[in-house]
């Protein structure tokens, strides 16, 4: 079962991470991508850059509009993901657990859609 | 594609590569090195053999090269370590048939195989993994995209299985007989879930990619040659089979899913059903009774139903009495309901369902869900079928089930 680990970011955590003192993080990100690796866990994973790089698109009146900069000035932003295939959702969950991000900001763990159906009985 | 006979090269390739495999492991040992270099004969006969033809003693041909592998990777290994051994003497002794051993029929070799690949030490994915890499020929490639994963991710699924294996210490032969029904039940677990898989992840019409389902039913099909005389072997293969069969009505226009009371039932494999009817017969009234057996019988019923309304349901709900009583499971459980309202009524379902909802093991499962759905429709509650139809929906991860939820919960 594949299951999206969806990290967030608030007004600390990316200077945190990506700041002088993050090497130490790194390692642990580095650490536990190599062990997720190792045990064929890993689908894949990326970093989003700054919130203040993004680009908005939203409806007005049936019309896409492009706007500079993230939907709402939320405290919380998307900062990037983990696609990890494991046997249950309580391993999902364990792994998000243990992802250094999860000490400073929220995280979520939610399941894939698969396109099958499962038997029809 | 290349030339026509290519699809019978990969077949004759599928079939032979378990049986060198288990040839080869069985005179060395190192299951590692061995389905390496089985698997780099295999890759060159399918380059070779497609121009140069087939040579006329096939699995001779794939023992040699696969040998000549194993004793190139052996020799690199030697002088890695820089030992100053004679190999000479080994490779000898891997060419020819170790004296005075009587060469043990092929067949065991594939049993011991999948034995070794269901070992209970690797987990289900693992397992997965290396029986249909070792046992089913495929590549690693070929397994990646069944499974909708990187090819890097089951490429280290599968060693990391065969690590497990050499460091356990497990040795290249048959489970002592205390333990042959433990294992082999997990080896007949290993392919349902390979038959099962192959429902969950169907990515519609893509023919580059392996049929799971399919190649659960090779692989099972093999064993039942193996283990004629296996009931729960012949049960599991009649249920694939008969599930199978019914694959073309399963899905309409779109990927659309199409409900077993739905199906044009004129699309159904009759062939396959004949087959399926048989081996479950066969099975019913030669072996000892088995959960796999009894899930085939209740199969066999809806396969021999000319239309959903002329089902017989007071047998489906004596088959899965019976079947909950034999090998308790929450699912079997919640089928069970759905048989009693088809049997009885509506309300008598519903009361069923009552008395199993408080097993923690349904919590939250789309099908308690979308069960009581069900039974509150055929009730004529049509408020309370909707809610229920958009509960279910939220919780399936299946996209064409959350589409069929929804529109039933819009008709109510």
């Amino acid at each position: 079962m594949k299951y999206m680990l969806m990290i967030y970011d608030n007004a600390g955590t990316r200077e945190l991470f990506f700041g002088p003192g993050g090497k130490a993080l790194s390692e642990e990100i580095d650490a536990l991508m190599a062990e997720l690796t190792a045990s064929g866990e890993l689908v894949g994973g990326e970093a989003l850059a700054d919130p203040a790089q993004t680009r908005s698109i939203r409806p007005n009146h049936g019309a896409p509009v492009v706007t500079d900069g993230p939907l709402a000035e939320a405290k919380e932003h998307f900062g990037g993901y983990l696609m990890v295939d494991c046997e249950s959702v309580e391993r999902a969950t364990e792994i998000a657990r243990r992802w250094p991000n999860a000490r400073f900001a929220a995280m979520e763990v939610r399941p894939v859609m698969n396109t099958g159906g499962g038997p029809d009985t | 594609m290349t030339a026509p006979e290519t699809p019978g090269i990969e077949d004759l390739l599928r079939q032979l590569g378990p049986q060198v495999l288990g040839a080869l492991t069985r005179r060395h040992g190192q299951f590692e090195a061995c389905e390496d270099a089985t698997q780099e004969a295999l890759l060159a006969a399918a380059r070779q053999w497609p121009e140069q033809g087939v040579p006329e003693q096939p699995r001779g041909w794939l023992l040699a090269v696969a040998t000549r592998r194993l004793i190139d990777e052996i020799r690199a290994d030697r002088s890695r370590r820089a030992r100053e051994e004679d190999v000479t003497a080994e490779s000898a002794q891997l060419c020819e048939p170790a004296p005075g051993e009587p060469q043990p029929p092929q067949h065991d070799d594939t049993l011991t195989l999948l034995f070794l690949c269901c070992h209970p030490v690797l987990t289900p994915a693992s397992q997965i993994a290396l029986t249909l890499r070792a046992v089913g020929g495929l590549t690693t490639a070929e397994i990646a995209s069944a499974f909708l994963v990187p090819e890097t991710t089951m490429a280290q699924r599968i060693s990391r299985a065969k690590q497990t294996i050499k460091a356990g210490g497990m040795r290249f032969e048959l489970p002592e007989p205390d333990q042959r029904a433990e294992r082999l039940r997990a080896v007949r677990h290993v392919l349902y879930l390979i038959f099962n898989e192959g429902y969950t992840t169907s990515a519609g019409h893509d023919l580059q990619r392996v049929e799971l389902a399919a190649e659960a039913i090779r692989l099972t099909r093999m064993l039942h040659r193996l283990l004629p005389a296996d009931g729960e072997t012949a049960g599991l293969l009649a249920l694939m089979v008969l599930t199978h069969a019914r694959r073309h009505a399963r899905t309409g226009p779109g990927g659309v899913l199409i409900v077993l009371a739905d199906q044009d039932r004129s699309l159904w494999e009759r062939q396959e059903i004949e087959q399926g009817l048989g081996l479950i017969e066969q099975a019913l009234t030669t072996a000892a009774i088995g959960p796999y057996q009894l899930q085939a019988a209740i199969a066999a019923v809806h396969c021999e139903a000319p239309s959903a309304g002329q089902t017989d349901w007071p047998q489906i709900l004596a088959l899965y009495t019976l079947l909950e009583r034999i090998a308790p499971n929450p699912m079997f459980a919640l089928n069970r309901v759905v048989a009693v309202a088809m049997a009885k009524d509506p309300q008598a379902g519903l009361a069923a369902l009552a008395a199993i909802e408080e097993d923690s093991r349904l919590a939250g499962h789309h099908r308690v869900a979308s069960v009581r759905a069900h039974l509150l429709d055929l009730a004529g509650d049509r408020a309370g079928a909707a809610a229920a139809y958009r509960a279910a929906a939220r919780l399936t991860t299946s996209l064409p089930e959350r589409r069929y939820l929804e529109a039933r919960a819009a008709r109510m």
